[in-house]
């Protein structure tokens, strides 16, 4: 079987998180990724680990190696004459372009659409940046936790309405650029869908600020609707909906509907404090969160994790474990589905990473090989595929091109 | 002549309900697509039913700005499957579908009669995606999973937080978008699979698993040094100063919550903290050996902290990010629906929605995250009133006559 995109070609100028995962998304599903990084110095998330007992090694970084699966891996300097030069080639043959060059960026190497089509009107060409391409913001610097907070996720979470001096708190990791990546691919494939009918390609691009508005749950509507705002000081409308303390772990009570409530009572066993009218109804409950932590507090903190969740899902509670790293990787449900795989590359050696998003019943998902190493297809993708000679090649690596 | 859009053409029998499976579909009618959820008015959909309403009033299934958020530009038909005449209009939409989608838990299709394999049967290159909690196999395949749940299931809580507290939410469902977004890139690349070969398939989702797709470093931290990340508030082992900075507070309350104001700051560099130094009139600061490296500003970091602070809490937060990016420095507001709606980056790139709505009349709401400059994208209606195309889709689309209609209608069928 073949994956679902096995014919198509795509080049990636991709730094960090959204533009790499964005391209991982396709390549694992079949498409041919050809990743170009800066010669010398590499996608900047190769320094960002984690690595292997902390000894920092670009060929080492977990986030390179999950994000650049099935890619082939080239050095090119695109900023410089030889090295455009040599990017067009790579586009002339190519289906689809993704970046995330910034716009300041993109305008200093002359990156754009009109120059790209002209080696191939079929391109799609997708660009993925903070702030939009256009736009007064469109020359801003920004990290991941700029745009999730200026996107407005980051305001909602924090201590709660008793920490006011603890700031709005950002979600771990590159969340900013994971959506940024996946909103990205869908936006491609699109592209990809318009130009199987029309047969021309065209310019995506994708704002980080604007993905990350676009998932705030109810939240951004309570503006419009009721001239009110959502944030990390306002008091919780259902209980229990809450993180607590079990005896070997942290467990999330979850009771949105009063039924859910209902049923955990049984599960604790019907105890008496659960009949008071003070508790009678999930906004009763939030009103009376100060007395309820404490009554439940005290029996979950009597419960194991998995005990509990299991005891409470029995009867359809949809309670679940603040899953550790260790209770993912050791999770008898994500072995039987075998979730993570088993990836080795030649420095880094053999790890457990996060495996497929979804299941496909004729098209699979599979890693095919490994992240590149720094490079490591220079000879066969400049050599081999665009035909340059070895000398030639040789020059440019000594000119710092590739 | 006007351009097609990307999905044109392309029609989904939408059997999602709640936020992922919605989200998900939302993607694909921004791409085009005729997306028709199947309702009934006996059980509306979770979001018809919460708030925000307009002035805080409920009154009805369609006067909520959850639901007419994630549900523009689609269409809406109700059944009630307590008929069988009702899932024979469902076996009719699924006929003249291109794609079937879900949200459900593992089996609620299968006991509707619309399981995989009988949905192959009415169309043999349907393309069917099911997005549950746990996946379709496995010891906890019936588990039931919510929204917020899924957050700390994934091992995101564990690893967000402030150092030495516990274990810290996202804020909201953010399992759930995720997994709409990774659904309907499934979808997309099914219906290019399907345009080569001429055949469908099914697709099946963990969401479960999607969301730890977001958090590769905390898994890898524990598969390579066999160890749990250590939660460290908005602070980055690379980059310092980076967080939220209190700006001036002026006495805000909206309704009765306290709004206060931040701002984010963030120096990926020595470089960007020279600029950060000099942009807060602190310029002496950018060599001082406490914060000239990386290393110095991590090991002094709370003291750098305090000096942001000290400067970011005298001023507006819209004009100290102005200053600040002036000066090449990342920074952003904190921003609440409120600044959201008036953001100006927002409001130049025509980012908001705002369609007339035959109930709530014209909102703003949130648009398309991408542009296309052959086949622009756009948000073709508001979200559909329960039922509001039954007729229409009966008639025009499955070829009903106005007879029938209305015999189904007097049996309940379409309620």
């Amino acid at each position: 079987m073949a994956g679902a995109l096995s014919d198509l070609k795509i080049v990636e100028l991709g730094e960090l998180v959204s533009a790499p995962y964005a391209s991982k998304l396709m390549a694992d599903m079949g498409a041919e990724v050809i990743k170009i990084e800066r010669p010398r110095i590499g996608d900047s998330s190769r320094r960002r680990g984690p690595f292997p007992r902390d000894e920092a090694h670009p060929e080492k970084s977990g986030l390179f190696l999950y994000l650049n699966t099935n890619k082939l891996g080239v050095t090119l300097d695109v900023a410089t004459p030889e090295g455009f030069e040599l990017f067009e080639r790579l586009i002339a043959g190519a289906d689809i372009l993704i970046h995330n060059v910034v716009p300041p960026e993109m305008d200093r190497v002359g990156l754009t659409y009109e120059r790209l089509a002209r080696v191939n009107p079929r391109l799609i060409m997708t660009s993925i940046t903070p702030w939009g391409i256009d736009g007064p913001y469109r020359n801003w610097r920004a990290e991941d936790l700029t745009v999730w907070a200026a996107g407005g996720v980051c305001v909602l979470n924090g201590g709660g309405p008793e920490h006011p001096e603890l700031p709005p708190l950002k979600t771990f990791g590159h969340q900013s650029g994971y959506q940024g990546g996946v909103h990205g691919a869908v936006a491609t494939m699109g592209a990809l869908m318009a130009r199987l009918r029309d047969g021309e390609g065209q310019h995506v691009e994708v704002s980080l600020q604007e993905t990350i508005a676009s998932m705030l749950e109810m939240t951004f509507e309570y503006w419009p609707y009721m001239k009110t705002v959502a944030n990390r000081l306002g008091a919780k409308p259902i209980a229990p909906v809450e993180t607590m303390e079990a005896k070997d772990g942290y467990i999330y009570i979850c009771c949105i509907e009063d039924h859910q409530w209902d049923r955990l009572v049984e599960v604790m066993g019907s105890p008496e404090w659960a009949k008071e009218d003070i508790f009678a109804d999930r906004f009763k409950r939030a009103a009376s969160w100060d007395a309820l932590k404490v009554f439940l507090g005290e029996y979950v903190s009597q419960q194991t994790v998995l005990g509990l969740y299991k005891a409470a899902q029995a009867k359809r509670v949809p309670l679940a474990p603040v899953s550790t790293m260790g209770d993912l990787l050791n999770s008898e449900h994500l072995k039987a589905r075998g979730f993570f795989v088993e990836i080795a590359q030649p420095v880094a050696g053999t790890h457990k990473y996060p495996g497929a998003p979804l299941k496909y019943e004729k098209t699979p998902w599979e890693i095919r090989r490994p992240a590149p190493t720094l490079g490591q297809h220079n000879e066969e993708v400049f050599g081999g595929r665009l035909g340059l000679e070895k000398a030639r090649l040789n020059q440019l690596i000594n000119k710092g091109v590739i | 002549m006007a351009k097609k859009l990307p999905l044109e053409g392309i029609r989904i029998a939408d059997f999602t309900w709640v936020w992922a499976g919605p989200y998900g579909t939302l993607q694909l009618a921004h791409l085009g697509a005729e997306v028709i959820r199947i309702e009934t008015t006996t059980r509306p959909c979770v979001t018809r039913m919460l708030p925000p309403w307009p002035d805080g009033k409920f009154s009805g299934p369609n006067c909520s700005g959850y639901f007419n958020q994630y549900n523009q530009g689609k269409k809406s038909i109700t059944l009630n499957f307590n008929h069988p005449e009702a899932h024979e209009v469902a076996r009719r939409l699924i006929k003249a579908s291109d794609v079937v989608t879900n949200n459900f838990a593992a089996g609620v299709m299968e006991r509707l009669g619309f399981g995989y394999s009988e949905v192959k049967k009415l169309k043999s290159d349907i393309i069917m995606i099911s997005l549950t909690g746990y996946g379709d196999t496995g010891p906890y395949k019936d588990f039931v999973a919510y929204g917020p749940a899924q957050v700390p299931l994934s091992g995101l809580s564990s690893l967000t937080g402030y150092k030495g507290w516990p274990p810290m939410h996202a804020g909201f469902s953010y399992a759930d978008p995720n997994a709409g977004a990774h659904g309907a890139l499934a979808v997309l690349m099914a219906l290019y699979h399907r345009a080569r070969t001429g055949e469908g398939q099914y697709v099946e989702m963990s969401q479960w698993e999607c969301a730890i797709d977001l958090l590769a470093e905390g898994t890898l931290e524990y598969t390579m040094n066999g160890r749990e990340p250590e939660r460290n508030g908005n602070r980055d082992p690379q980059m310092a100063p980076h967080g939220n900075f209190k700006c001036l507070d002026w006495p805000d309350k909206i309704a009765d919550l306290t709004v206060d104001r931040w701002i984010s700051v963030v120096c990926a560099d020595d470089a960007e903290w020279g600029r950060l130094a000099r942009a807060m009139g602190r310029s002496e600061l950018a060599d001082d050996p406490r914060f000239k490296t990386l290393a110095a500003r991590k090991s002094n970091e709370d003291e750098l902290e305090a000096i942001v602070t000290a400067w970011t809490s005298t001023r507006d937060p819209k004009s100290a990010v102005e200053e600040l990016q002036k000066a090449g420095v990342a920074a952003g507001v904190v921003a609440d629906a409120r600044y959201l709606s008036d953001d100006p980056n927002l409001a130049a790139r025509n980012y908001f929605v705002r369609k007339e709505h035959p109930e709530v009349g014209v909102k703003q709401h949130c648009g398309i995250p991408w542009r296309m400059s052959e086949t622009p994208c756009e948000v073709r209606s508001a979200a559909p009133t329960i039922g509001q195309h039954t007729d229409e889709v009966l008639t025009r689309t499955l070829g009903y006559s106005r007879a029938e209609l209305d015999e189904l209608r007097k049996k309940g069928a379409l309620d």
